[in-house]
């Protein structure tokens, strides 16, 4: 399904307007803080159904209003036509594909998977473990709606169990270990999965961009032991009962689970420099996207928030030469940026001054 | 407008209004007649006077015990335990379900501060007891705080050696009772298998 138009209302600093996007490669070019990455946004909305700048839905809504709409109008082979709203009004997200009500934002993803590059990346790659976790629970989602369901159940369980450890509400607790134990081992099972099929076509991306010349491979370290069955971990919660009602938390299980890239020295992130953990991050985004085109049979939409500024030019060629198949893909630069270098015959760019995107056919 | 105002503050304060809904109900009872606001008035106040929850089952009633649980027809063996006063119109509704409710009132949600000794399940004992009940169906929501409560109570009624059984699950659209059309509850209950 080729996404043919975008319009977006009250949304972020841009002007209400409708943006033709049907050439394969859009280049947004302009300078800092006129609206590329906000227009990256609304697209990426229109796939998550919430921002990847973080942030409230009403601090998306532009200045002085409280509400905002973005319709994005696409056509498939056959020439039907297609319109996803994605909309927030009166503190409520309202999601519609064809006038009719899409119930929860989890069916956005598995309509149009999108994968975005931008600089928070920098994030996966450094090690910090909460936000390695996101990148792989982002990655297992774009491809199992069973996994959405797992890791929301999770976090529901987990909340509740904290709660009732604070109030020492024991027999609750009894039931909210069974629970835990069930979708934690279940959410272990998909990480696995995950990390089976994800691992290797990282290890052999990674050296294509990189040129190590060694390997670096990923673990999965789940917190507890991963060939435990629901009913074992169950016994280890009763086990711990005691030391958690004194912290008044919930000391193990998936939330502390953790990702490691190794290679024959052990850990990779600790040791890498500056430039390899660029290279790291943009691989991860990389392999995102073709492990989502591998299992899910769609291909994504890529969105590149200016990710060559930072890259010298044989590696902004190496990594141009390794960028994952794709539905789209949009570009933001800076004007100072050689982006005629990448663009091709079926390029679209645009110049965007004040939260206007105009066209730039001729430039 | 002062008086204005203070309809849509209240207005505003219904789940799923929103201002700008609240200003349109505002603007059109001013638009209709004297009568209509009158009527409206008079139903709401009657709303809370005449209705109130069964002794016996919970659920909201305008005669103590409610026609469910005074029915003779009904299968005195069956208790359908549901979260809500409301699930009891919904699953009525469905015609599906021939025995008697038991409302909760509520969920365990330690988040909340809802403990088990908020809801009435004491009553629930009670009544599978005097009843003679064989089966309970638990009709929570399948959200993770509608299977904490489903699991606490099939603890809890370990005891009486009753049969207790949960709603197929995964079946209501969106995974709400008050979402799930005629045709899903009836499956669901058709479907629903022992816990
Ligand atoms: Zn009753």
């Amino acid at each position: 399904m080729a996404t043919t138009s975008i319009q977006t209302v009250s949304f972020r600093n841009l002007e209400d307007d409708t943006v033709d996007v049907s050439a394969p490669t859009v280049f947004l070019v302009g300078e800092n803080g006129q609206g590329k990455s906000n227009f990256l946004d609304a697209l990426y909305t229109l796939s998550y159904g919430a921002s990847f700048r973080g942030g409230t839905d009403l601090e998306a809504a532009k200045l002085g209003t409280k509400a905002w709409s973005l319709r994005r109008q696409s056509n498939d082979d056959t020439g039907l036509d297609d319109e996803l709203v994605v909309a927030w009004d009166e503190g409520k997200k309202l999601l519609k594909e064809n006038g009719k009500a899409i119930p929860d934002r989890k069916y956005l993803v598995d309509k149009t998977p999108a994968v975005v590059f931008c600089h928070g990346d920098m994030e996966f790659a450094q090690g910090e473990p909460e936000r390695r976790r996101f990148f792989f629970d982002q990655t297992a989602g774009l491809v199992s709606l069973a996994y959405i369901d797992a890791l929301r159940s999770y976090r529901r369980a987990l909340k509740a169990r904290n709660a009732a450890l604070k109030e020492k509400m024991l027999d609750v607790l009894d039931i909210l270990d069974i629970q835990l134990a069930t979708y934690g081992t279940e959410l272990i099972g998909g990480r696995k999965d995950l990390i089976q099929g994800f691992e290797n076509m990282f290890s052999e991306r990674y050296e294509q961009v990189s040129r190590l010349g060694s390997k670096v491979g990923l673990e999965y370290r789940p917190s507890w032991p991963a060939e435990c069955s629901s009913d074992e971990i169950n016994d280890r919660l009763l086990a711990s009962r005691e030391r958690e009602v004194m912290f008044g938390t919930t000391l193990s299980g998936p939330h502390r689970d953790r990702f490691v890239f190794i290679d024959d020295h052990g850990d990779f992130s600790a040791r890498a420099s500056t430039g390899q953990l660029r290279l790291l991050a943009l691989t991860l985004r990389i392999v995102q996207a073709e492990y989502c085109s591998g299992m899910s049979g769609k291909l994504p939409l890529l969105l590149l928030d200016d990710v060559l500024l930072e890259l010298d030019p044989e590696k902004r060629r190496r990594f141009m030469e390794n960028l994952p198949a794709a539905r789209k893909a949009v570009f933001t630069f800076l004007p100072g940026e050689p982006y005629g270098d990448y663009r091709s015959a079926d390029t679209a760019v645009y110049w965007v001054e004040h939260g206007r995107l105009s066209n730039t056919a001729g430039v | 407008m002062k008086a204005l105002e203070d309809l849509v503050t209240l207005l505003s304060r219904l789940p799923g209004i929103g201002k700008k809904s609240a200003y349109r109900m505002a603007f059109h009872i001013l638009k209709l007649d004297g009568q209509f606001a009158a009527l409206l008035a008079e139903r709401i106040t009657g709303l809370k006077d005449k209705v109130r929850f069964c002794s016996r089952c919970g659920a909201y009633t305008e005669e103590d015990p409610c026609p469910v649980c005074s029915s003779p027809s009904r299968d005195r063996s069956v208790l359908c335990v549901v979260e809500q006063p409301q699930d009891v119109l919904t699953i009525e509704a469905s015609r599906e379900y021939h025995g008697l409710y038991h409302v909760l009132g509520g969920l365990i949600s330690p988040l909340d501060g809802v403990g088990p000794d908020a809801l009435r399940l004491d009553r629930l004992v009670d009544r599978v007891r005097e009843l003679g009940v064989r089966e309970v169906i638990l009709a929570t929501n399948p959200t993770v705080e509608g299977d904490t409560t489903a699991l606490y109570v099939k603890r809890m009624l370990d005891a009486t050696g009753v049969r207790v059984s949960r709603l197929a699950t995964g079946m209501p659209v969106g995974g709400d009772l008050e979402y799930a059309d005629r045709l899903t509850l009836v499956r669901s209950f058709r479907g629903r298998t022992g816990l």
